[in-house]
């Protein structure tokens, strides 16, 4: 049984704001009657400063995976992300890292040739600081969350993000297969 | 003398040679535009990417799409502009829409917002997407390999007036270590939400524990729905018990919404009973 709760206003939380700014205003009594000279108000000029919502990131080039048998998984080398200096408008905004693959699959070194698709290729939910890391599986459709910064961190980063591809035991050319991958850093 | 050359002709072959690709570093702002607009009014904005002073000269493009979530938010989606009823896609014009940003550079991107006369009431909402563009003469990897390249986008919002702010608030569960809100959205315009989730103790009148709510953004189309799941704190704080268990959310109007339930809260290795 789900209950509607009422009452629950903005202006009360609203009006705690406007008990403490009454309570800074009281004046303080006099203690001396020393005559002293005020500045000229006049001639102040507020400054104000403008902040966006920020981020400095760091993604890596690239992982290979160095295929020696098509029929097991291969596992990546280990590849670090940093996202740092984040500024956000809230402190319940956080920063999403995922990935999409540019491509359904592969390039494959000759035209035509059998290849890997890009959700063969996957990541583990991997530690991080100031994050929550998610495993998924990449898609050419929708963009993945690889990791959520925290809400209200200044940064979040790990260095041990696995990238594995899966087995393709009907791949028949060697040489260079490639996927363009793209690191998507969201704020909407 | 044959050394020589045989040296210089090797040397000029490692200069010729394609640059392998290196990690990427930039800082770029993330704000997302929100303006409300009449209709036929023009709006501008900028969005910034400024390269690190250690970096290769890299290309950057940018485009406009369409844009949603998926009702869990794991899942991100974007199309051409106009796949979505409520595009905005279309009345946005970008300059540059490709640029070469050199090591320490600003590359300033002007997004321009051009409404149509006749409009419909309501909001509306695209995507800036700004995306690295590899570069042609870097070195392929040997094997199979991904290439990374970077991608920000940051959502644009469009209301025109009225509009209307409304949500409903479908369910509230909680299992051993996570909560969720289940909500609609039942205006015209998409809605930032945000809140909390209050547990209280039988009879007591404040909260034992209060978990915030990350934000999100509840869309129109192409769906109304959408969940927001947060991780419980520890069962040291928050233990196995029956509670009243109350959300309240922000969602952008002048009064808060609220729901709540009495549920029992099954923490890891409390014994199983049905909730509510």
């Amino acid at each position: 049984m789900l209950t509607r709760v009422t009452g629950v206003r903005r202006l009360i939380e609203a009006a705690c704001a406007g008990a403490v700014l009454c309570t800074l205003s009281v004046p303080r009594p006099a203690w001396s009657q020393t005559t002293v000279t005020l500045p000229d108000t006049s001639l102040t000029t507020t400054m104000s400063v403008n902040v966006s919502e920020q981020v400095r990131v760091t993604v890596p080039a690239g992982v290979t995976f160095t295929v020696s048998n098509i029929g097991v998984s291969t596992v990546a080398a280990a590849v670090a992300i940093t996202a740092d200096q984040i500024v956000t408008s809230s402190a319940a905004k956080q920063l999403r890292i995922s990935l999409q693959a540019n491509a359904a699959s592969f390039t494959p070194p000759v035209a035509g040739a059998v290849t890997w698709s890009a959700s063969d290729v996957s990541w583990n939910a991997a530690t991080w600081t100031n994050a929550t890391g998610s495993a998924a599986t990449l898609s050419h459709s929708s963009s993945e969350t690889v990791a959520t910064c925290q809400a209200d961190t200044s940064s979040c980063s790990t260095i041990g993000l696995v990238f594995t591809l899966a087995p393709k035991p009907t791949v028949q050319r060697s040489g260079t297969h490639t996927l363009v991958v793209a690191w998507k850093l969201e704020s909407i | 003398m044959a050394l020589f050359l045989a040296l210089l002709l090797q040397a000029a072959a490692l200069a010729a040679a394609p640059d392998p690709p290196r990690p990427l570093s930039f800082q770029a702002t993330l704000d997302a535009i929100r303006i409300t607009v009449q209709p036929g009014q023009v709006a501008t904005r900028q969005f910034r990417l400024t390269l690190d002073r250690d970096q290769q000269p890299t290309q950057f493009k940018a485009r406009i799409e369409d844009w949603w979530r998926s009702e869990d938010g794991k899942q991100s989606f974007y199309a051409k502009p106009g796949t979505l009823r409520r595009s905005c896609g279309e009345w946005v014009s970008i300059n540059p829409v490709e640029a070469t940003v050199q090591p320490g550079a600003t590359l300033t991107i002007r997004i321009t917002v051009s409404m149509p006369v006749e409009v419909q009431a309501g909001g509306f909402w695209c995507a800036l997407t700004v995306d690295e563009v590899p570069s042609p003469l870097e070195a392929g990897g040997e094997g199979v390999g991904v290439r990374f390249v970077a991608s920000v986008s940051a959502g644009i919002f469009v209301n025109v007036e009225p509009v209307r702010r409304e949500a409903s608030i479908l369910g509230l569960d909680v299992a051993k270590d996570a909560a969720s809100v289940n909500l609609r959205n039942d205006g015209n315009t998409p809605l930032a939400v945000e809140g909390r989730i209050e547990f209280f103790s039988p009879g007591a009148s404040t909260p034992l524990s209060s978990v915030a709510l990350s934000r999100r953004t509840l869309l129109t189309e192409p769906s109304r729905n959408g969940v927001i799941g947060v991780t419980l704190p520890s069962a040291e704080a928050l233990p196995a018990g029956r509670y009243r268990v109350r959300v309240i959310l922000d969602i952008g109007t002048d009064h808060y919404i609220g729901a709540e339930r009495e549920l029992d809260l099954l923490r890891e290795g409390s014994p199983e009973r049905a909730a509510d």
